[in-house]
């Protein structure tokens, strides 16, 4: 587990607690719509913003459409120097 | 201008009007020395000329000398930079811009100082027809835009102004702003004393206010809150005030009530301006909004008001000739203030401004409603909301705040979300961020509320 990881997961975990899916496990592997985190659009877009305020940029704005935490995670070069962007 | 100042120095030609770190000055040494100004405009055959000074005094004499030879003055931001300066002398056309300043270097266009207008010469008793007159935005985008008035239309109201001699108002805006015209127009055409410092931040005018006995202050609600924390951080019992007034932006209602405990007993009103339409004078009951008898077009009144597809328009009698670089409008035109509004009960009520709305994913959004609950929440001093451009749904609502000392931010930002759950979800914010101060032009918040600029 990397700082980026664990800042990705912290952020998804956060925003579910928001929306009230607290029991909702994040993992890696978790599939961010549908029957995953079943995150809704104004969900994903306030992913999106909050990921742009740690990192500096984020997969959404990048015009990538990321399925899955992981996915979100290798955007960010699996945490090598990306903090710094 | 000069007209006012010569009444007021007829009535009592000792009365201070105006108190400024150069000095003190009655009401006649100003007319005075607009008149020796007036002499060096017309001598040196400058018929427009800009103006960067932040000594209001000599602010006022410039003007007041423009409207008694019909040259048309236009005030720049007192702080502009020499390279700004350049781009809007180009912009207007502006062959001289007078100026005290020392730190402008060698900029391309000519700067004449105003010591070197003053010039002897015989009473000049007859007012020119036309005088013209020009103000430029401040809108938070793009170039200004200048804005030509006629001080005849711009002064017709005070013809039959009270006296308002002993009072102390604070000039709380900038001297380039529609605003601060308007008070500096009402405070000499009423015989007032002014109180123009150079810095008019909250924390700066608060001695100002001690020392000189200011009891009357038209600011942006956004001064109120900052001043309102000034005065509550400060050992002295706050200031009796006698006369608070708003504009620049819908006030929101805690921040009235706030006001109203502070001083009882004083008067609570509010301006509605813009630089094109002009002031559609105050109104003096202390709520927000507009009364909605003022719909009731009436063809011989100074201002009439109409709702078109929930935007504001306004017909005055006080209204701009026409933007520079275009012909006259008709005098009777209709102006779309771009204040969208609501007829709730007996009130217009202010939803935001046109430009403001933010584009959620296809819901039009509104700020103010968001803005209000968020300043609400305790701990936050000052909050604005604006769309924050998003590659999923356009926009989402992004809020920045400022706040108290010693706040815990986590908490604070779940208590403003907690503030905005009854809103529908894309009004709901989606990016909260913690600043240190928001952007602010010269009291007033870059985004603006209503129209004043």
């Amino acid at each position: 587990m990397n700082d980026v990881q664990t800042t990705v997961l912290t952020v998804i975990e956060q925003l579910l607690e928001r929306s009230d899916k607290s029991g909702v496990v994040v993992t890696l592997d978790s599939v961010i719509h549908g029957d995953g985190l079943s995150l809704d659009s104004l969900e994903t877009a306030e992913l999106s913003a909050i990921l742009e305020d740690e990192f500096g940029s984020d997969p959404f704005a990048a015009g990538l459409m990321p399925e899955t935490v992981a996915e979100i995670v290798a955007f960010y070069g699996a945490g090598e120097g990306a903090a710094a962007s | 201008m000069i007209e006012l100042l010569r009444r007021a120095a007829a009535r009592d030609a000792e009365a201070v009007a105006m108190i400024a770190e150069s000095g003190e000055w009655t009401f006649a040494g100003l007319a005075s020395e607009a008149e020796s100004l007036a002499h060096g405009l017309r001598d040196a055959g400058i018929d427009r000329f800009a103006i960067a000074s932040n000594d209001i005094p000599r602010v006022v004499a410039l003007l007041a000398a423009s409207s008694l030879v019909g040259a048309e003055a236009c005030v720049y931001a007192p702080d502009i930079t020499p390279e700004e300066m350049d781009r809007q002398a180009a912009a207007f056309a502006h062959p001289v811009v007078v100026s005290d300043r020392d730190d402008l270097g060698e900029p391309e266009v000519s700067v004449v100082r105003p010591a070197s207008l003053l010039k002897d010469g015989p009473p000049l008793d007859v007012l020119p027809e036309r005088r013209p007159l020009m103000v430029l935005t401040t809108g938070s985008t793009g170039t200004p835009k200048g804005v030509r008035h006629d001080w005849s239309r711009q002064l017709a109201r005070m013809e039959q102004a009270r006296d308002g001699s002993g009072q102390v108002w604070l000039l709380a805006y900038g001297p380039n702003q529609f605003a601060g015209l308007q008070v500096l127009i009402h405070v000499l055409g009423t015989a007032a004393t002014l109180v123009a410092p150079s810095v008019r931040r909250p924390q700066a005018v608060l001695e100002l206010i001690h020392d000189h006995g200011v009891d009357h202050i038209s600011a942006t609600p956004t001064f109120w809150r900052f001043m309102l924390a000034e005065f509550r951080a400060d050992p002295r019992p706050v200031p009796d005030l006698r006369q608070i007034t708003l504009g620049g932006e819908a006030a929101p209602g805690s921040l009235l009530e706030e006001l109203r405990a502070t001083w009882p007993s004083a008067r609570l009103s509010h301006i509605y301006a813009g630089s094109e339409f002009g002031s559609t004078g105050s109104v003096r009951d202390g709520t927000d909004g507009l009364p909605a008898d003022l719909l009731e077009v009436r063809d011989d009144a100074d201002v009439s008001l109409k709702i078109v597809d929930d935007e504001l328009w306004v017909r005055s009698s006080a209204s701009m000739l026409g933007y520079h670089g275009e012909d006259d409008r008709p005098a009777d035109e209709w102006w779309p203030t771009g204040d969208l509004v609501e007829v709730v009960g007996d009130r217009i009520v202010f939803r935001g401004r046109k430009t403001d709305v933010i584009n959620v994913g296809g819901v039009k959004v509104h700020p103010l409603p968001v803005e209000e609950r968020v300043s609400a929440v305790p701990g936050v001093k000052v909050a604005r909301v604006y769309g924050r451009v998003n590659a999923l749904v356009g926009a989402v609502v992004a809020v920045d705040v400022v706040v108290d000392d010693g706040v815990d931010e986590q908490a604070l930002k779940a208590s403003i979300r907690e503030a905005c759950a009854d809103l529908p979800r894309p009004w709901q914010p989606r990016s909260i961020q913690v600043v240190e101060e928001l952007a602010m032009k010269e009291n007033k918040v870059v985004r603006g509320g209503a129209a004043t600029d």
